[in-house]
């Protein structure tokens, strides 16, 4: 088990990819005040992947994720998926917050039924549905409560049934769990890994935490800081079910030990700018 | 999925309503018990220096009746009523020119504020007319409507619009452009039309926000209501008030001034009621 480094400008693989990013660019502002967020980010994610994309605070890649999503459109370039052109939001792309976009006003239940109920589908077969994967979860037995008397790692939970309840082509994960406390993280990444094994889903994940993005992908991608660019890309296979201990293994090791070393020199460069800034 | 996939501590993460509960219940019972005790004291306070026929008055009841007196005097105006017309009359006929001016103000005005806040082309056509003419007193213009509308119904309970409508509606619009962003992109990411997103996603993230603007209003609302009975009418618990303090009759005039307190109390109760069970997710995200 290890890491393999793969090039993301492969031509074969962008032309067979689910979603292509195609020289995406996104400058925040006009003018010498503006901001490059994102500099000429080239990649892909296959049928199936689960793609990572770690990066310091502030590189960009949140922004990355908000372009897949279609809550912003790139200055230069474009993403396709399935060969389509991303320019709004659609309910193929499901996406996952990092907290606080969860209906208040709505049970549970509601909460996950809601797409399925918007796009048409029966009150009755949605519910149905939405119970499924409120199931897949482990919170069937909270459906009819709300958001606000579930812990934050229920909520979560909640966000991902309400996404895949969806059944989206792309689940876009913006840092989902940066806000919970560590135990109930390793669960929920353990559980995610389970269900995206399950479901087959192509995944886009965004985190800052290199054992998260170790632990969950199948290929991983290191974002420059600011302007984000795509630094370096890894083929990345540790198994947990293969090896119970993996996130102490040497290879699961010396992987982070690369990746960290690629961050170190970002962070260091991150900061220099925000001390410029400042 | 098993049981066993669940966090350890998921029982101890779901909030600890029995706890939260007690300690809820022990200070709500606390706080109503210090409500209560103040009340008592403004009450004696009002019977100590009024004597209520125990002792003599340090005030002059005909500045001061005794809450003795007012209780009298309310006996006397639901018997024999006030100026020909019965309490309850006055008492109708006050909360019709309010409830027509609120009601008005809701079915009308909040809706104007919604749209306003769901469109920046609604809002560039009305924000002017109301920005512009909040700051006028609108009891200042009610001799204008008077001149326009009659001596009549319409011309009070316009003023009294005058005064609700950019409160509801201006407290609706900021509902809905504080709406969170995040709420309304994951329901985008759902697959909502825009209809579905307003219906389901902005009003009710907005109802809290409504809620605050319907509220101030029953305040403002029975203030304008005196106003509004001021002049050219011969009804009203405000104008029963009005008119009996030109006799100097001021135990009667206690007794409007308490009504109106009661009903402007038993509205605003009312909205609060109203409010808990419509939005108890409230401030809980």
């Amino acid at each position: 088990m290890s890491i393999a480094p793969i090039a993301l400008d492969h031509a074969d693989r962008r032309a067979a990819a689910k979603l292509v990013f195609d020289g995406v660019s996104k400058r925040f502002g006009r003018g010498p005040e503006s901001v490059l967020a994102v500099q000429r980010a080239d990649a892909y994610v296959g049928e199936g992947d689960f793609l990572c994309i770690v990066g310091p605070s502030g590189c960009g890649k949140s922004t990355l994720l908000n372009i897949v999503a279609g809550f912003e459109t790139p200055t230069a370039g474009e993403v396709r998926l399935d060969g389509r052109l991303v320019d709004r939001p659609g309910a193929e792309r499901g996406v996952v917050f990092q907290q606080g976009a969860l209906f208040t006003w709505m049970t549970v239940l509601e909460n996950v039924a809601f797409g399925p109920r918007a796009r048409g589908v029966p009150a009755a077969e949605a519910r149905d549905r939405a119970m499924a994967y409120l199931e897949m979860v482990g919170l069937k037995s909270f459906a009819k409560r709300y958001p606000y008397e579930l812990s934050g790692g229920m909520q979560q939970r909640v966000g991902i049934a309400r996404a895949l309840a969806n059944d989206p082509d792309v689940l876009l994960m913006d840092e989902p769990f940066a806000a919970l406390d560590q135990q109930t993280r390793e669960l929920l990444q353990e559980e995610i890994k389970r269900i995206w094994k399950r479901t087959r889903k192509t995944v886009l994940w965004i985190t800052h935490s290199i054992e998260e993005a170790l632990f969950l992908a199948s290929h991983l991608v290191v974002m420059t800081a600011r302007p984000g660019r795509l630094k370096a890309a890894y083929a990345v296979d540790f198994d947990s079910e293969r090896d119970p201990n993996v996130t102490t293994s040497a290879g699961f090791t010396s992987a982070k030990r690369e990746i960290v070393g690629l961050l170190r020199e970002e962070s260091i460069e991150a900061q220099r700018q925000e001390g410029v800034a400042t | 999925m098993s049981a066993r996939n669940l966090d350890p501590g998921l029982a101890a993460d779901v909030p600890d309503t029995d706890d939260v509960g007690v300690a809820n219940r022990r200070a709500a019972r606390r706080s109503r018990a210090l409500s209560l005790a103040s009340f008592a004291a403004m009450l004696l306070f009002w019977t100590a220096i009024t004597g209520s026929g125990l002792w003599k008055p340090v005030v002059d009841p005909v500045f001061l009746p005794s809450p003795l007196a007012v209780l009298q005097a309310l006996q006397k105006l639901l018997n024999t009523g006030y100026q020909g017309k019965s309490l309850l009359h006055h008492f109708l006929i006050s909360l019709m020119r309010f409830g027509l001016a609120f009601g008005f103000c809701i079915f009308v005005g909040v809706p104007i504020g919604l749209l306003m806040g769901m469109s920046a082309n609604a809002r560039a056509l009305l924000d002017p007319p109301i920005e512009t003419t909040r700051p006028i007193p609108k009891l200042a213009l009610l001799p204008l409507f008077i001149i326009w509308f009659g001596i009549g119904e319409l011309s009070k309970t316009i003023v009294i619009i005058a005064a609700l409508f950019p409160l509801m509606s201006i407290s609706a619009m900021q509902a809905v452009r504080s709406v969170s962003i995040r709420k309304i992109q994951a329901a985008e990411s759902l697959g909502a039309s825009r209809w579905t997103i307003f219906r389901r996603v902005v009003l009710p993230a907005s109802l809290p926000g409504i809620f605050t603007g319907i509220r101030m209003s029953v305040g403002v609302g029975v203030t304008m209501l005196v106003g509004a009975e001021m002049v050219a009418t011969s009804d009203g618990i405000a104008w029963m008030a009005l008119s009996a303090a030109d006799f100097i009759q001021t135990d009667i005039v206690l007794v409007g001034v308490l009504i109106m307190a009661a009903m402007g109390y038993t509205l605003d109760r009312l909205c609060r009621l109203i409010e808990a069970r419509l939005v108890h997710w409230s401030g809980k995200d």
